[in-house]
């Protein structure tokens, strides 16, 4: 496991040299990135200038679960972008190489990219998930301190892990591009905004089918007691494992079927 | 134990078999129909410890597709495999650890660092200590000619280059057992040259070496046993130097002359057993003969008495001349011969 | 390459007749091409529905209360999905294709051709345009199904409505052009764009109605470029515009797509000459 960690360390580290030559370019992404994730913040802004509140959440609470989402982004952008690579990296031949290393290829692909744009969502989302963290009302007791750190840590790893299962679909759909797992991204920005908004059917999709929700809806519920049912934010941690489980599954059962390029 | 145990390994590609135009995908939605094609279709093969194998066919015979099967990239359809005691496929990791690979096609370095970078990282991954990486990295350098290399990105680098740099990252560690796939093609002769010194360093080392290739002189003092493959089966398993002097004997050089020559009786009269024709309307000659009869110095000293040579060329038997003839002629007696499809 | 072009940059009639031929092509040509690319491209369209969607469950809560800056919930449904139609040109591959092939250079050939480059790529953007509109009205129809039916267009500027509605096309085209050129400078298209798009869709009104910013961030939107590729022809379908204010909405919507054509002139000038002083 230590050895995992290392090698993975030392992977994402190469990569970062790497993607550091690009300078200009790591700048204008790190700048889009805060600018999109800004305009968001503004168009909630203007929404709550004119109404106090939605479905009982105020303009705070809405910003921390918006907050949530893009922190969650900025953590797996910069820490398993790899998952991206998938679709380019099984059908173009470069999972060949990896299958040939001592370390585990699923961790060879998440760490072989660091996304450029990370820095400006991990900027932008952290600034305001630490302003509505102190704009909320909320007591923080030990208790909810604890169960705060628990979930906000285990909410990038709900992303990741269904980047990764999603990302899978390049065994099977043997494009090099990735516009099917680009799909169920663009779902989970359904999760910027409290799910409770949505029909029951997307409810559903969101919680149980693509849990998206547990990166950002769900632990915000629990830390500020929220919503329907806010003990449900403490199964966060059980989704994260779930998620990251169903994606390696997803990768092993690809590797079963990898049939390689070339002769 | 051998090195590497396979038995009948099969390896089937199902490809979906989709009629043209739009008419065509939308059937395939509906009654999806497929082709299947065995790329390997039941090759056994036991490789000793310290052995050096040239594994060689024709393009889509089916090389590459063993080597993948033998590394643990591909899962074969039905077979079996072992190598250094564990099934590839399922213990990837662990049997990474006991081999080194060279893709001809494609790099096995990181492609946006410089190649200094990724022979550490492998470092990092094969567990190598400070002073057995720097010993064995410096040994590498050096046989290799690398060191020039090293800060170089690997997408800097020439064909010849990579090659090399990808030769080095596959021994860094010391691995018992080598696969060599297609690694000299497009490569000139002068780096195939050194290659081919090179691997036979690597052989008297000790190295088990799998090679595949469709260039015989890849093989030519390289290997000792030749395995021929072609569809997915093989055809030979023996000696080497057997298959190369019944079916790959004849060379054919070809020259240009500056002026017709009033006959060709005479380079025949020299070279014994070689068979003169005329080219290019009587501004050519070809001259067919056995190597081991006549080398090329002494055809062309022979042409050269009788005609003005202005420019050469010398053919080689390629590897599909060889299966050809495998099929239409008779099989040669080796240690392992399998009968004849 | 340059035409021989009269100083208020009019071409003369004769050859704009001969290249509208190839304009047509082009244009046929991209239709085509999406439909070639359709899995593709309805993956984008599925990520814009979404998108859409989710907007649509927002405003339904928001506005479950009562009234807002003067939109019931029937009204920024009508609002919500002409805005999303209006957003779905000119959206695809127009601008990708175009920092691509500036990217890699290829854009050298593209100067050496007979035919302007403007026009061109304009015609693609009306073939993918003809594409775009169809899926987009087949979606927002959907999505008026599964939320309640949609009102009717009011009656009082459906005359404006239409003509603002063939606005959006051009000037849709004439911002993402533009933005696309930038790449000459920048050299970086993924990231000037998401910027762009992010900034763009805020203040064309897409997302929330212009009227609920403050007072001087609505001046400022209805100078933009950006009100006229959504909002304008938005609030003239729901009649929030009326009378003075509607035609000069209108007004300012036409002037910018002038405008923007005329900057991508200049600009494309700017750019060739680099190119070929600089080499590709």
């Amino acid at each position: 496991m230590r050895r995992n960690l290392f090698l993975y360390r030392r992977c994402l580290g190469a990569q970062l040299r790497a993607t550091l030559e690009y300078e200009g370019d790591f700048w204008i992404m790190s700048v889009a990135a805060l600018v999109t994730q800004g305009m968001g913040f503004v168009f909630l802004w203007a929404i709550f200038r004119a109404i106090p509140q939605i479905n009982g959440w105020r303009f705070w609470d809405v910003v921390l679960i918006y907050s949530l989402v893009a922190l969650t982004e900025g953590i797996a952008v910069l820490l398993a972008q790899g998952a991206w690579s998938m679709a380019v990296t099984v059908n173009l031949g470069g999972l060949d190489t990896v299958l040939v290393r001592p370390f585990s290829p699923l961790l060879q692909v998440l760490s072989s990219q660091i996304g450029m744009n990370g820095l400006g969502n991990l900027v932008l989302g952290g600034s305001l998930f630490v302003a509505a963290l102190v704009h909320v009302d909320a007591t923080w007791t030990p208790v909810r301190i604890a169960t705060a750190a628990l979930v906000f840590a285990c909410a990038p790893l709900v992303k990741i892990g269904l980047n990764i299962l999603t990302n899978c679909s390049a065994f099977w759909l043997k494009t090099p591009w990735s516009m099917f797992p680009f799909a169920f991204h663009t779902l989970g920005e359904l999760a910027r905004y409290p799910i409770s908004i949505y029909g029951i059917g997307v409810r559903l999709v969101l919680s149980l089918v693509l849990p998206y929700a547990f990166m950002s809806y769900f632990p915000a519920t629990a830390v500020l007691s929220l919503g329907d049912a806010p003990w449900l934010g403490l199964l966060t941690p059980v989704a994260a494992v779930w998620c990251l489980l169903l994606g390696r599954w997803a990768f092993h059962r690809g590797l079963s079927r990898y049939e390689s390029s070339g002769s | 134990m051998a090195r590497i145990e396979a038995d009948d390994l099969r390896k089937v590609f199902r490809r979906p078999d989709k009629g043209p135009g739009l008419a065509g995908s939308l059937r395939h939605l509906v009654e999806r129909r497929y082709t299947e094609k065995a790329a390997v279709d039941g090759i056994s093969l036991r490789v000793e410890a310290g052995e050096a194998v040239a594994y060689v066919g024709p393009n889509g015979a089916g090389k590459s597709t063993t080597i993948k099967l033998l590394t643990g990239i591909l899962v074969p359809t039905s077979g079996e495999v072992r190598v250094n005691g564990i099934v590839p496929h399922r213990h990837r990791v662990e049997n990474a650890r006991g081999i080194g690979v060279v893709f001809g096609q494609r790099t096995s370095l990181w492609w946006d660092l410089p190649v200094r970078d990724s022979f550490e990282l492998l470092r990092d991954m094969h567990g190598l200590g400070a002073a057995e990486y720097r010993t064995n990295l410096d040994r590498l350098v050096e046989t290799l000619g690398i060191a020039d290399l090293l800060s170089s990105t690997a997408r800097r680098l020439s064909l010849g280059q990579r090659m090399r740099a990808d030769l080095a990252a596959a021994l860094l560690h010391d691995p018992p057992i080598v696969y060599l796939d297609e690694p000299t093609i497009g490569l000139d002769i002068e780096v195939k040259d050194r290659l081919r010194t090179f691997l036979r360093q690597v052989v008297a080392d000790g190295t088990t070496l799998i090679l595949t290739t469709h260039d015989l002189g890849d093989i030519e003092d390289v290997c000792s046993r030749l395995v021929i493959i072609d569809q997915g089966r093989i055809l030979h398993d023996g000696g080497l130097r057997q298959v190369i002097e019944t079916y790959a004997r004849e060379r054919v050089m070809h020259v240009d002359l500056a002026a017709r020559p009033a006959s060709l009786a005479g380079i025949a009269a020299r070279l014994t057993g070689a068979t003169v024709t005329e080219e290019r309307d009587g501004l050519g000659v070809a001259v067919a003969f056995d190597p081991l009869a006549h080398t090329a110095g002494d055809v062309l000293t022979a042409l050269q008495a009788e005609v003005d040579v202005v420019d050469l060329r010398i053919e080689e038997p390629a590897i599909e001349d060889v299966v050809r003839r495998m099929y239409a002629g008779q099989l040669v007696a080796g240690p392992d011969e399998r009968p004849a499809p | 390459m340059t035409t021989a072009v009269t100083a208020t940059g009019a071409v003369p009639l004769g050859r704009l007749r001969r290249e509208a031929r190839t304009y047509r092509a082009l244009g046929r040509a991209a239709f085509r091409s999406l439909v070639a690319y359709q899995t593709s491209f309805l993956f984008g369209l599925l990520a814009t529905t979404l998108a859409a969607v989710a907007m649509l469950y927002l405003w339904r809560s928001v506005l479950a209360a009562g009234t807002v800056n003067g939109f019931d919930w029937p009204t920024m449904k009508a609002y919500l999905l002409v805005a999303f139609v209006a957003g779905s040109l000119v959206s695809s591959y127009v601008d990708y294709r175009m920092a691509g092939r500036i990217q890699q250079g290829d854009v050298a050939m593209d100067l050496v051709r007979p035919v302007d480059y403007q026009r061109s790529r304009f015609a693609e953007a009306l073939g993918f345009g003809g594409y775009e509109l169809g899926t987009g009205l087949v979606v927002a129809a959907a999505a008026a199904a599964v939320f309640g039916g949609v009102p009717a267009p009011a009656r009082s500027s459906l005359g404006l409505f239409v003509v603002s509605a063939a606005l959006v096309l051009p000037l849709r085209f004439g911002i993402v052009y533009v933005s696309a050129l930038v790449v000459f400078w920048t050299r970086n298209y993924v990231g000037v764009q998401s910027a762009r798009i992010a900034l763009v869709t805020l203040f064309s009104g897409g997302l929330v109605p212009l009227a609920f910013f403050p007072g001087w961030l609505q001046g400022l939107a209805a100078a933009l470029p950006f009100a006229g590729m959504a909002s304008t022809p938005a609030l003239l379908y729901v009649g929030g515009l009326a009378g003075a204010a509607a035609w000069r909405a209108v007004a300012v919507q036409a002037a910018w797509t002038v405008g923007l054509w005329w900057l991508g002139r200049a600009m494309w000038r700017g750019a060739s000459r680099q190119l070929t002083v600089h080499g590709g």
